[in-house]
């Protein structure tokens, strides 16, 4: 078997799942694919050897934001067509402008060269090494998630709470 | 590092003065609070510390830069008082206020790639709060998505761009980057993933600073959003902003300038041109700022095209000297769109009823439109003259031609006030205390940058 | 002891997903060819403790479950940065109380962020 085939399939799936996310009339199955298109890269994730990573990406991604972002499409009232009509000029320019983005990356990766693995050792991803390096070199950065987090729980509580008084 | 560490905790104790029952103490504490941190910063001067792991690095640019985003905030403080005091959630307000600090503080002593992402991230989440919190506006309401969908999508392409330089300098340290870069340039074998993670760096941070093919969110969000936040907006998170792109250009990527230089004159280019002339055409005042705010981007940029011995100072002496400006600008703005209307219009007749005041917004305004005596003139002249040592000599002449554009609709404000009050024009609501007082020391600080600006350029250079 | 797991160590869970998929898309389909088909309006309507069923379901509902789900994300966010530190915790607490130290002060922060939460009232239902 060639080794990269699974890499391929893999990429293959979550290209598609991602395309369709963006091309499905309804939401709720824009949503779905968002949840597949997730399990895929989560399963990149673990073809890196990144366990952990693997199992944030679908504990948090596919399995909290995901719910997250249902709860905001029953916020909208979906029995009205209530997406406005874009002119087809406005297609077009947006169609220019994102072929001309994906022609400047291809340009400019089309020469790339491959470099060297950067890491040797084949463990980096597990728990215990990222956690060394998170409690380790990364610690700053660390302990500056939970002013991160408490500045998403002020913002929650300050946009979502009823004022009182 | 004690200043980011006091901001930090600043805002936890902010955030608990309301379930705590201290909210009366809550301005006193942040004012205590913020000049503590200055003085820490200060201190610290001529120190250069690397602190964990060489995750942040307190050398005298950042020291400075922090400082001066302190400053900015204690001074937009003097205005907000009517904004924290009649509102439900001040204390939520003042939180996220001093969160966004401790964002922007990170991001002007960054010294690895993660730290800047992770300030960059607790500024603008903040932000986008801060933006829509009007709750009961729907225009706020709409700034706040707006600026969160654009800067979410910005920050997508900064990651990207950090993801391709990491894979080709194994690193985020921007020492060890930087040495990556040099090495391969001096060998001439840049790898192409350093060449595409820069210029989508750029396009990132350009988002961020509203850079002309990327400014189109500006003014709908500077102009939605509460005006007291449009004023925090324009001034300390666009200071902190253009010090974390310089910071990251002129650390890392100042080996390999042959290739983004030029993309940034051009863009520098039409930055300024773009704000400028579509201000003119601006009735409401809030807009045309925010279109001034784009054009000021522009110039910023210059600096970093030039990338040369003196235009850390410059960049400095600018940001300071525009922000001093737009503060006293938009206090002004806040103290006469106080029923929701901010046409330009409005100004009629302010320079009979408030002669001094008027005055004092004509220096400013002066300031801002770089007219010689004041402090943005210099601010103009340093980045101008280091552009023109790197020899972009068409970049200053664009910058000349587009700050004269500049004038005409910065000498409208003054036209405007010295007109005869319009017979339908509401009275105007007169300027409170807290607006004189923030108009006092803007001006006054413009026109002593203006008298000796040798000595905030002189700082960094 | 360090965990040292390679692609191939998921092996079996792979498996098992296939079995697991496999199952569900065998039974699905085994009751549609087994079963008969009697197909009427009644019984292709939604089942409602026998009542007609009335309106639309797509109804538009309360933000309060909302921000109940983002806070949960932002807690959820917060344990799961415990787990590289708790897998290492045995190993760094013979040196002394550092990791410790590291996580108390991370969760102090957020500690303050709960109480905040619980004071404001945010998770009451009124």
């Amino acid at each position: 078997m060639n080794p990269s085939l699974p890499f391929f399939v893999l990429a293959t799936l979550s290209v598609f799942s991602a395309l369709m996310v963006v091309l499905s009339r309804k939401p709720v199955h824009s949503v779905l694919y968002l949840i597949f298109c997730f399990f895929t890269i989560g399963g990149h994730y673990l073809l890196l050897n990144a366990q952990f990573l693997f199992a944030v990406h679908i504990i948090v991604y596919a399995g909290a934001i995901m719910v997250l972002f249902l709860f905001t499409l029953m916020f909208i009232n979906m029995n009205k067509e209530l997406e406005p009509h874009k002119s087809n000029l406005l297609k077009g320019a947006a169609t220019i402008a994102a072929g001309c983005l994906l022609l400047v990356l291809v340009a400019a990766t089309k020469g790339a060269e491959t470099l060297p693995a950067i890491s040797k050792t084949s463990d980096i991803g597990t728990v215990s090494n990222l956690g060394k390096a998170l409690y380790g070199q990364y610690l700053l950065p660390f302990e500056l998630i939970s002013i991160l987090l408490l500045t998403a729980m002020v913002g929650a509580v300050m946009l979502g709470k009823k004022d009182v008084e | 590092m004690k200043a980011l560490i006091v901001i930090a905790l600043l805002g936890v104790v902010t955030m608990m003065s309301e379930v705590f029952r201290f909210k009366k103490l809550l301005l006193p504490l942040v004012v205590v609070g913020l000049l503590a941190a200055c003085g820490l910063a200060i201190g610290d001067w001529n120190t250069a510390i690397r602190y964990y792991s060489d995750m942040v690095y307190f050398d005298n640019y950042s020291l400075a830069f922090t400082s001066l985003i302190i400053v900015l905030t204690l001074l937009w403080l003097i205005i907000s008082k009517g904004y924290f005091v009649s509102d439900s959630s001040r204390a939520e307000h003042a939180t996220l206020i001093l969160f966004t600090l401790c964002g922007g503080v990170i991001m002007t002593a960054y010294s690895d790639l993660s730290m800047f992402f992770v300030g960059l991230e607790i500024l603008s989440i903040s932000l986008y709060v801060l933006a829509s919190s009007n709750k009961h506006d729907l225009k706020s309401n709409e700034a706040g998505m707006k600026y969160f969908l654009m800067g979410s999508f910005a920050t997508g392409f900064l990651l990207f761009g950090m993801a391709l330089i990491y894979g080709a300098a194994a690193s985020f340290n921007l020492v060890k980057i930087a040495e990556y870069v040099q090495t391969t340039a001096a060998h001439g074998q840049t790898p192409m993933f350093v060449y595409t993670g820069v210029l989508l760096m750029m396009v990132g941070l350009m988002f961020k600073v509203s850079a002309a093919p990327f400014h189109f969110w500006a003014p709908d969000v500077y102009e939605g959003a509460p005006t007291l936040i449009t004023a925090f907006m324009a001034t300390v998170v666009k200071t902190a902003a253009f010090a974390a792109f310089y910071r990251l250009f002129s650390t890392c990527f100042g080996d390999i300038s042959g290739f983004w230089a030029q993309t940034l004159a051009v863009i520098s280019a039409v930055t300024m041109l773009t704000g400028n002339i579509l201000a003119v055409s601006q009735t409401s005042l809030k807009r045309m700022l925010a279109y001034s705010s784009i054009a000021h981007a522009g110039y910023m940029l210059m600096a970093i095209v030039a990338m040369n011995k003196i235009s850390g100072g410059a960049i400095f002496l600018y940001a300071t000297a525009y922000s001093l400006g737009s503060l006293g600008a938009f206090a002004c703005l806040h103290a006469i769109s106080k029923y929701g209307d901010e046409s330009i219009e409005n100004l009629k007749g302010f320079a009979a009823d408030n002669k001094i005041w008027a005055g004092l917004l004509g220096v400013i305004v002066l300031s801002l439109a770089g007219i010689p005596p004041v402090a943005g003139f210099f601010a103009k002249y340093y980045i101008f003259y280091g552009v023109f040592q790197s020899n972009f000599t068409w970049l200053v002449l664009v910058a000349i031609l587009s700050s004269l554009i500049g004038v005409y609709y910065y000498f409208r404000i003054i036209i405007t006030m010295v007109q005869p009050r319009s017979e339908k024009a509401t009275v105007l609501p007169a300027l409170t205390g807290a607006h004189k007082a923030l108009l006092l020391i803007s001006a006054l600080l413009a026109l002593g940058i203006g008298i000796y600006p040798a000595f905030l350029q002189g700082l960094l250079s | 002891m360090v965990l040292l797991s390679t692609p191939v160590d998921y092996l079996p869970i792979a498996m098992m997903f296939v079995v697991a998929i496999g199952f569900v898309l065998f039974v699905m389909f085994a009751t549609h060819w087994m079963g008969p088909k009697h197909k009427s309006k009644v019984k292709l309507e939604a089942f409602e403790c026998g009542i007609e069923s009335k309106g639309n379901s797509r109804l538009p509902f309360s933000i309060k479950y909302f921000l109940i789900a983002i806070l949960f994300v932002l807690f959820d966010v917060e344990v799961i940065f415990m787990y590289p530190w708790a897998v290492n915790f045995a190993e760094w607490s013979k040196h002394g109380l550092a990791a410790f130290g590291e996580m108390l002060v991370f969760l102090g922060l957020l500690v303050f962020g709960l109480i905040y939460i619980i004071r404001k009232g945010a998770l009451k239902w009124e």
